[in-house]
C-alpha cells in the first residue's frame, strides 16, 4: 500500500489533489451555510421573488440556447459546407463577437435603441415615430445570443470539419435526400458539439450579472446581487446560490442522461467534406452571415468609436491607463497560474485512469460551470474563515493587525479566477496531450528523465499550441469577467470590466466607451492570434 | 449487357487525370475485381460509378437505364447503387436496425421490419439488431455495412476495399462469407482492391487498373 502511495507520489498528484481540494471545500461551505436559520429577507424572496427569478431564469437560458444554437450551427454549416468568396475571413470573424462582452452590448444598444439614441433618432428622420425597448426579457435574450453564439459555432464548425464524407455519402446513395442527410445524419452527428457550445451558452448566460442587472431582468444572479447588496443578507444569497448550482448541475447531468448508450464517432478515416459553391438562393448566406456580424461586432464597435468622440479624456486619462495596466496585469497573472495548475492536471490525468482519478479531474474543472456569483460567495467564505483561523499567525508579525488580511488582497480575486477558468485551461491542454499520444513521454521516462525535465524538454515544445490556445481563452475570459471581479476586488481596485460597469450604471456610456474599446480591441487580438496561431504548420484554425 | 461503362474520364480540379478513357462491360450476376496499387484511380471509378463524383466524359448504363452521359447525370440518391465504404461507414448514432432500415424509408413500416430481419438473416446477426456500431468487432461491422447496402435491392453492388480493415486471420474468413452472400443474392458486384489473392478469391474476372487506365484483364474460373 505505501509503495504504491510512494511510486503514485509526484508534483502532477499533489497539485492536482492541491487544487482539488480548493474547489471542493469553498463549494461545500455554501451547503453548509445552509444549515442557518432561514431569515426575514429569505422568507420574503421565498414567498414573493422565487417563482419569479426561477420563471425568468429558464425563460432566459431556454431561448438564448434555442437562438444560439441556431445562430451557431447556421453560420458553422454554411462556412464547412459551401464554398463562396470571403469565407476564409468570415471563418475567423464570426468569432469576434465573443471579444465583446454582453454587458457591453447590452450598454450599446441600449443606449442606441432609447429614444434619443441613435437607431431611434434614424428611425425619425425618416418618419418613423415608434421606439423599441431593447431593455426587456426578448432584448436580453437577442443580446446573449449575439454574443455567445460563437461558442456553438467554434464547437460545431470543428465538429462539422471533422465529420467525415463517407457518412454523408452512405446516406445519400442508400436514397436520402439532402434534406433528409442533414436532420438524420449530419446534425445528430454534430450533436455533442451542439450540446457542449450550448452548455457553454448556459453556463456564460447563468453567470452574467452586468447585462440582466442593466436591463433590469431579474434572474439568479441577479437576486444574489440583490439579496447580499441590496437585502444586505449574505445567507440568502446563500440560499439562491445553492439553489442557483443545482440547476446547473441537474442541466450538465439531464445531457448525459439524454445520451445514453449512444455514440457520436466511430474510428473511421476522415475523409473531409468537399464545399460546394452555393447556388440560388443559397447565395444570400454569405449575406446574412455578414449581418450577423455587423450586428454583433461591428455596430457597437462603430457606436463605441462614434462616443469617444465626446469623451472628457481620452485615452490621456492617467486613471483609465492605470485601470488598463490593471486589467491586463492581472489578467497575465491569474493566467501563468491557471495554466501551470492545468499542466500540471492535464499530467496527473496521463496513463491508466482510475474511477477516483476521473472524479477528481472532474471536480477541480467544476469552476466553470459555477456561475460567477456564487463563486465569489463560497470564496469569500473561504478567505474569512481561513483569515480567521491565520489572525493568531498575523498577531505574530504585527500586533496591531486587522482580523481581515489575504481577503483584503487580490489574492482573493485571483484564486477565484484561477478555479473559475480552470476546465477552460485543462480542457485545451488535454486536447493537445490526446492528439501527441503518451510514447514521446513514456520515451523520456525509460532514459531517465525526471518528470520536470520531461515535461519541459518533451511535452512543452510538442504541446505549446494548446498552451498558447488555452492561455488566450483563459486571458480573454479574465479580462472580460464582471461579477467575480465585482465582489472579490479590493476596495477601489478597478479593472476595464468594473469600470466600464461603473460608468454604464451612472448611465455614463461616453466615459465607458474607451475602457470598453480597449477591452474588446485587446480581445480581439488574442481571438486573431487564437484562430491563426496554427496555419504557420499549415493546420490553421481558419479552414 | 447489364452493365456497360463508356469511356469514363475523371479529374479532380486542376490535377492529372485520374480516370482516363475506361470502359467495362459486365453480365448479370458478375463480380468483377479493380486490382490496382494506391493511388491507381480505382476507388475514384468506385465513386464516379456510384454518382459521387461528376465525370468529365463517359457514359454509365447499367440495366438499359443511362445514369450518365453527354446528356444526363442522374444524381447518386437516385442511382440505386448499393456501396460498402472501406470504413463501412455506418452511423454511429443509430443501431444495426436503424442502419439496416435506413435506405428503406419507401417501405411500410412492416415491410421495412421484414426486409431487416431478411438481410439479418442473410449475413447470420439477428442477435445483433439492438447494439451500437461500436458494439461491434471490425467483420461484424463489414456485415452490418453489407446488409445496408444490399437491403434496398440495389441494381449494383460496388465494395471499396472490402477487406483492408481486417486482421489476417479474419479476413480469409470474413472473404469466403462475403462470397457466399453475394452469391446467394446473386447480386452484381464490383470490388475495389489492392490484393491479388482477394480479388481471386471473390471474383469471375479481375481488371487491372494502373494510373487510371485498363492494363489488362484476366477471367477466373470461379
Amino acid at each position: 500500500m505505501l509503495r504504491r502511495i510512494r511510486t503514485k507520489l509526484n508534483i502532477f498528484t499533489i497539485v492536482s489533489v492541491i487544487a482539488g481540494l480548493l474547489i471542493i471545500i469553498p463549494l461545500l461551505n455554501i451547503f453548509v451555510e445552509l444549515r442557518q436559520p432561514a431569515s426575514d429577507v429569505w422568507i420574503h424572496i421565498r414567498t414573493y421573488l422565487l417563482a419569479r427569478y426561477l420563471r425568468n431564469t429558464f425563460i432566459l437560458i431556454f431561448y438564448v440556447a434555442l437562438l444560439s444554437s441556431v445562430l451557431g450551427f447556421f453560420s458553422a454549416y454554411i462556412i464547412t459546407r459551401f464554398d463562396f468568396k470571403g469565407r476564409k475571413a468570415l471563418s475567423w470573424m464570426l468569432i469576434l463577437p465573443l471579444a465583446i462582452p454582453s454587458y457591453i452590448m447590452g450598454y450599446v444598444y441600449g443606449d442606441m435603441m432609447s429614444y434619443s439614441g441613435s437607431v431611434s433618432r434614424f428611425f425619425r428622420s425618416i418618419g418613423y415615430y415608434g421606439y423599441i425597448n431593447v431593455m426587456t426579457m426578448q432584448g436580453a435574450i437577442i443580446i446573449f445570443s449575439l454574443t455567445l453564439y460563437p461558442y456553438v459555432y467554434m464547437m460545431v464548425r470543428g465538429a462539422l470539419l471533422k465529420q467525415s464524407a463517407s457518412f454523408s455519402e452512405g446516406a445519400q446513395l442508400l436514397g436520402a435526400s439532402k434534406w433528409r442527410v442533414f436532420w438524420r445524419i449530419v446534425l445528430p452527428l454534430a450533436r455533442p458539439a451542439l450540446v457542449a457550445g450550448t452548455l457553454l451558452v448556459i453556463l456564460e448566460t447563468l453567470n452574467d450579472y452586468g447585462l440582466v442587472e442593466y436591463f433590469n431582468v431579474q434572474v439568479f444572479s441577479f437576486a444574489i446581487f440583490n439579496a447580499w447588496f441590496s437585502f444586505g443578507d449574505v445567507l440568502s444569497a446563500i440560499r439562491l446560490s445553492a439553489i442557483l448550482m443545482l440547476i446547473v448541475f441537474a442541466i450538465v447531468f439531464l445531457e448525459r442522461a439524454i445520451r445514453g448508450r449512444r455514440r457520436y464517432h466511430l474510428h473511421t478515416k476522415t475523409r473531409p467534406v468537399k464545399r460546394v459553391p452555393l447556388k440560388g438562393m443559397q447565395k444570400l448566406y454569405p449575406i446574412i452571415l455578414w449581418t450577423i456580424l455587423f450586428i454583433a461586432f461591428f455596430i457597437p464597435v462603430l457606436q463605441l468609436l462614434w462616443f469617444t468622440r465626446f469623451a472628457r479624456y481620452g485615452l490621456f486619462n492617467l486613471n483609465i491607463v492605470y485601470i488598463i495596466i490593471n486589467s491586463i496585469s492581472i489578467a497575465v497573472f491569474a493566467t501563468l497560474i491557471t495554466v501551470i495548475i492545468a499542466l500540471m492536471l492535464a499530467n496527473f490525468n496521463r496513463g491508466r485512469m482510475s474511477s477516483i482519478k476521473k472524479s477528481w479531474l472532474k471536480i477541480t474543472n467544476l469552476g466553470y460551470a459555477i456561475p460567477g456569483a456564487v463563486l465569489a460567495i463560497a470564496v469569500n467564505i473561504f478567505f474569512i474563515d481561513l483569515d480567521r483561523l491565520l489572525y493568531p499567525v498575523y498577531q505574530l508579525f504585527n500586533p496591531e493587525t486587522g482580523r481581515l488580511v489575504i481577503s483584503l488582497t487580490l489574492t482573493m480575486l485571483i484564486f477565484a479566477y484561477v478555479l473559475r477558468f480552470m476546465a477552460i485551461g485543462y480542457n485545451s491542454i488535454e486536447a493537445s496531450y490526446d492528439k501527441i499520444g503518451e510514447s514521446f513521454t513514456e520515451a523520456a521516462y525509460a532514459l531517465k528523465s525526471s518528470k520536470i525535465k520531461t515535461l519541459m524538454k518533451i511535452d512543452f515544445p510538442l504541446i505549446k499550441t494548446g498552451l498558447l490556445s488555452a492561455a488566450i481563452i483563459v486571458f480573454i475570459d479574465v479580462i472580460k469577467e464582471l461579477p467575480l471581479t465585482l465582489i472579490l476586488r479590493p476596495t477601489n481596485y478597478n479593472t476595464m470590466a468594473t469600470i466600464v460597469h461603473e460608468y454604464a450604471s451612472d448611465e455614463m456610456l461616453v466615459e465607458a466607451s474607451i475602457p470598453a474599446l480597449v477591452l474588446i480591441l485587446v480581445s480581439s487580438i488574442m481571438i486573431y492570434i487564437l484562430t491563426h496561431a496554427k496555419s504557420k504548420r499549415g493546420a490553421s484554425n481558419v479552414r | 449487357m447489364y452493365v456497360s461503362i463508356e469511356d469514363l474520364c475523371f479529374e479532380y480540379e486542376r490535377k492529372k487525370p485520374v480516370l482516363e478513357a475506361v470502359s467495362l462491360t459486365m453480365e448479370e450476376g458478375e463480380v468483377v475485381a479493380i486490382l490496382g496499387s494506391s493511388g491507381s484511380g480505382k476507388s475514384t471509378f468506385l465513386r464516379v460509378l456510384s454518382g459521387l463524383e461528376i465525370p468529365r466524359k463517359g457514359a454509365i448504363t447499367i440495366n438499359q437505364e443511362t445514369l450518365c452521359s453527354s446528356k444526363k447525370f442522374v444524381d447518386a440518391e437516385k442511382r440505386e447503387v448499393g456501396l460498402v465504404f472501406q470504413d463501412y461507414a455506418l452511423f454511429p448514432h443509430m443501431n444495426v436496425y436503424k442502419n439496416i432500415a435506413f435506405g428503406l424509408s419507401h417501405l411500410t413500416k412492416e415491410d421495412r421490419k421484414a426486409r431487416v430481419y431478411e438481410m439479418l438473416t442473410l449475413i447470420d446477426m439477428e442477435e445483433k439488431v439492438n447494439a451500437f456500431p461500436h458494439e461491434l468487432s471490425g467483420g461484424q461491422q463489414q456485415r452490418i455495412a453489407l446488409a445496408r447496402a444490399l437491403a434496398p435491392k440495389p441494381k449494383i453492388l460496388l465494395l471499396d476495399e472490402p477487406f483492408s480493415n481486417l486482421d489476417a486471420d479474419l479476413k480469409h474468413k470474413i472473404r469466403k462469407e462475403l462470397k457466399e452472400i453475394i452469391q446467394k443474392t446473386q447480386m452484381t458486384s464490383i470490388v475495389v482492391t489492392h490484393d491479388y489473392d482477394d480479388a481471386k478469391a471473390i471474383a469471375h474476372r479481375i481488371i487491372y487498373l494502373e494510373d487510371g487506365k485498363i492494363l489488362r484483364e484476366e477471367r477466373l474460373h470461379n
